[in-house]
């Protein structure tokens, strides 16, 4: 399974409390700025110690009886499959360190990017101290002279309550991204 | 351009011919940037080569199918019922519509989506909607099916090849099979793939790509993938203490185009990106000494590492790395990369999952290593939009004339590590596609 968001729960929850959605919202504001501002470290920094970064592969698969995406997920590859980013705090970090070598050639010019972050909806998580998270985002990259790309799709994140200055850690995050076929020469940015 | 491309072609031969010289190591960049030529190219190499569609793991069963491509063509990949395989041009015979939409799948048919022309899993056209009102018995259908290319395979690797004339595929690997089973004969019970195929759009022609699979270690260490590199280290070891290896060889087939290079016995840069548990079971492991007996030595078995490897024109697959896959080509100027990742069948479960892990850290559209190749072939690219850069002659020199066919270890020509050789021979075969309308010139 890609994902352990239930679409039809979330749907069928009440909206979270004016509080607790401005706080969550405010957290993926200040992430994304940090990624826009290149400030790696301090990102590397949310990802929690049991970090699971993920971005499954994107399918056409036909539709039987309106089923394809997220009733039973046929479009994505699962967690036995190939995918974009299947990565642990121990991977991240060597990206992290990629980032950091100079020598990184696919950001080094650094992509200019804008992570924008909507459509967040918030329900309990299964540990007592996390959220799990639903929301949308629209990455704009531009890079070198001429380059643009713009990626869009669903993230599906498993909040923690962290003694942060953000206050939370990420624990999961599951990115469903709306290219079957990526449509660029990498993916050398996060979402 | 007529739309042969044979008769009257923007090109003449004689104009081909000066483009490339095996003989002095020199490049026209008009090679990889020329709308015109890529137009021979897509009639005199793609649609005369033997092209990789996937493996035999991808479509087990009856019925199941894989869209995918040959050159710019669409193509459906269909086993049928009696295990063989069947390749035909995705198009309906009547409009031209597509006949399968999704990327993979089991049919029992295929139905056209314009007006229900339904073909049988061969590609056989089997019913035409009021045929009997429409067409009152006047069509004969065994005239109206998809073109059918040929297929074959090789250890598990289905190929296709839409030219009737061609060799076979056995002959068309040529002597290049001992490196290609390096990767695919190291068990009796073969390889299979990792389900899931990423695909990803490089704007930069499909030469770079297949040649720096062919023949280009030289990237490796030097510059390109530094930071791959330092992706991998432990903590506490940097960048400054690894050690590139520098002994190792490069081998050029006697014909075809294909080529490989690797390391011998110094595992650090397959190390650096595949880690130790990896690295451990390619040189020392009882899976590995298996290798060595089926290959015939140690050598081939487990002393041969971070090798890199084409079969012209478009097929490329590290061995070790285990990541395979079709530059397909899109214009002069973009490829579409197809890859997906094999393992040893008989594997333990926790190295196809450290083989599946890895392939997607370092060599994949987000891998620390491959993100760093797009970013070279982009660049090129762009430069080559220039008047004076478009044709400029570039060096392919290394390694010119050091090439030996009597090395004790390893059969075919063969050279150092850091070499062009297999590169001038991919391009040169390049040159013979392209100027050689017949097999019995061309054939090995």
């Amino acid at each position: 399974m890609a994902s352990h968001i239930d679409i039809d729960s979330i749907v069928s929850n009440p909206a979270a409390d004016i509080a607790l959605q401005h706080e969550v919202e405010q957290f993926y504001y200040r992430e994304a700025l940090l990624l826009d501002n290149i400030k790696y470290e301090d990102w590397f920094a949310l990802l929690d110690d049991d970090i699971h970064y993920y971005m499954p592969i994107r399918r056409n698969a036909m539709q039987r009886q309106g089923r394809a995406r997220s009733s039973d997920l046929a479009e994505y590859t699962n967690q036995h499959e190939f995918a974009h980013f299947d990565e642990d705090k121990a991977a991240m970090a060597g990206r992290l360190k990629k980032l950091l070598s100079d020598f990184s050639w696919s950001e080094n010019p650094a992509s200019r990017t804008r992570h924008t972050v909507s459509n967040v909806m918030i329900s309990k998580g299964e540990e007592e101290n996390t959220l799990n998270v639903c929301s949308s985002f629209i990455v704009y990259r531009n890079r070198l002279e001429t380059q643009v790309d713009l990626f869009a799709g669903e993230r599906h994140d498993v909040l923690r309550r962290a003694d942060n200055k953000l206050g939370f850690k990420i624990a999961s995050r599951v990115i469903l991204i709306d290219q079957s076929t990526i449509l660029s020469n990498n993916i050398s940015i996060f979402f | 351009m007529n739309a042969e491309g044979t008769n009257n072609p923007a090109w003449s031969n004689e104009e081909i011919k000066k483009l490339v010289s095996d003989e002095n190591g020199i490049l026209d960049a008009r090679i990889y940037n020329d709308q015109a030529l890529y137009e021979l190219e897509l009639e005199r190499v793609f649609a005369r080569s033997w092209i990789l569609l996937g493996h035999e793991s991808h479509i087990p069963n009856t019925g199941d199918f894989l869209n995918t491509y040959i050159g710019e063509d669409p193509v459906i990949l269909v086993r049928q019922k009696d295990a063989s395989l069947r390749v035909f041009l995705n198009q309906c015979r009547h409009r031209g519509m597509k006949l399968s939409r999704d990327d993979a799948g089991n049919a029992k048919a295929f139905v056209c989506s314009y007006h229900g022309w339904a073909h049988d899993i061969s590609g056989k056209l089997v019913d035409v909607p009021f045929e009997k009102q429409g067409h009152c018995n006047r069509l004969d259908k065994s005239e109206w099916s998809p073109l059918q290319a040929r297929v074959d395979t090789y250890r598990g690797l289905i190929f296709a090849n839409w030219d009737k004339e061609a060799p076979s595929l056995d002959e068309y690997l040529s002597d290049s099979k001992p490196y290609i089973d390096i990767m695919f004969n190291r068990s009796a019970a073969g390889t299979e793939a990792i389900g899931g195929i990423q695909k990803w759009v490089v704007p930069a022609n499909w030469k770079f790509a297949a040649e720096q699979f062919c023949s280009d270690m030289y990237h490796a260490g030097t510059m390109s993938h530094l930071s791959g590199i330092a992706a991998g280290l432990p903590d506490g070891v940097e960048l400054k203490d690894v050690d590139i290896p520098t002994n190792g060889n490069q081998f050029r087939a006697k014909w075809g185009g294909h080529g490989t290079g690797y390391y011998i016995d110094e595992p650090g840069l397959l190390s650096a990106i595949m880690g130790p548990v990896i690295t451990e079971y390619v040189t020392d492991s009882p899976q590995a000494r298996i290798a060595s007996e089926r290959l015939g030595s140690e050598m081939f078995g487990q002393r041969v590492l971070a090798q890199h490897m084409t079969i012209f024109p478009t097929c490329s697959f590290l061995p070790g790395i285990n990541t395979i896959r079709t530059w397909h080509p899109r214009g002069p100027n973009e490829i579409e990369v197809w890859a997906f990742i094999v393992v040893d069948a008989d594997a333990p479960d926790h190295i196809k999952e450290e083989f599946r892990k890895q392939n997607i850290r370092t060599f994949s559209a987000g891998g620390v290593f491959e993100q760093d190749d797009g970013e070279n072939w982009v660049e090129i690219q762009k430069v080559f939009k220039g008047n004076k850069a478009r044709k400029t002659k570039l060096n392919l020199q290394m390694g010119l004339g050091d090439s030996r066919t009597d090395h004790p270890d390893f059969p075919g020509r063969i050279g150092g590590v850091y070499n062009e050789d297999a590169a001038r021979g991919l391009y040169q075969h390049w040159l013979r596609m392209m100027t050689e309308p017949s097999w019995d010139t061309l054939k090995p």
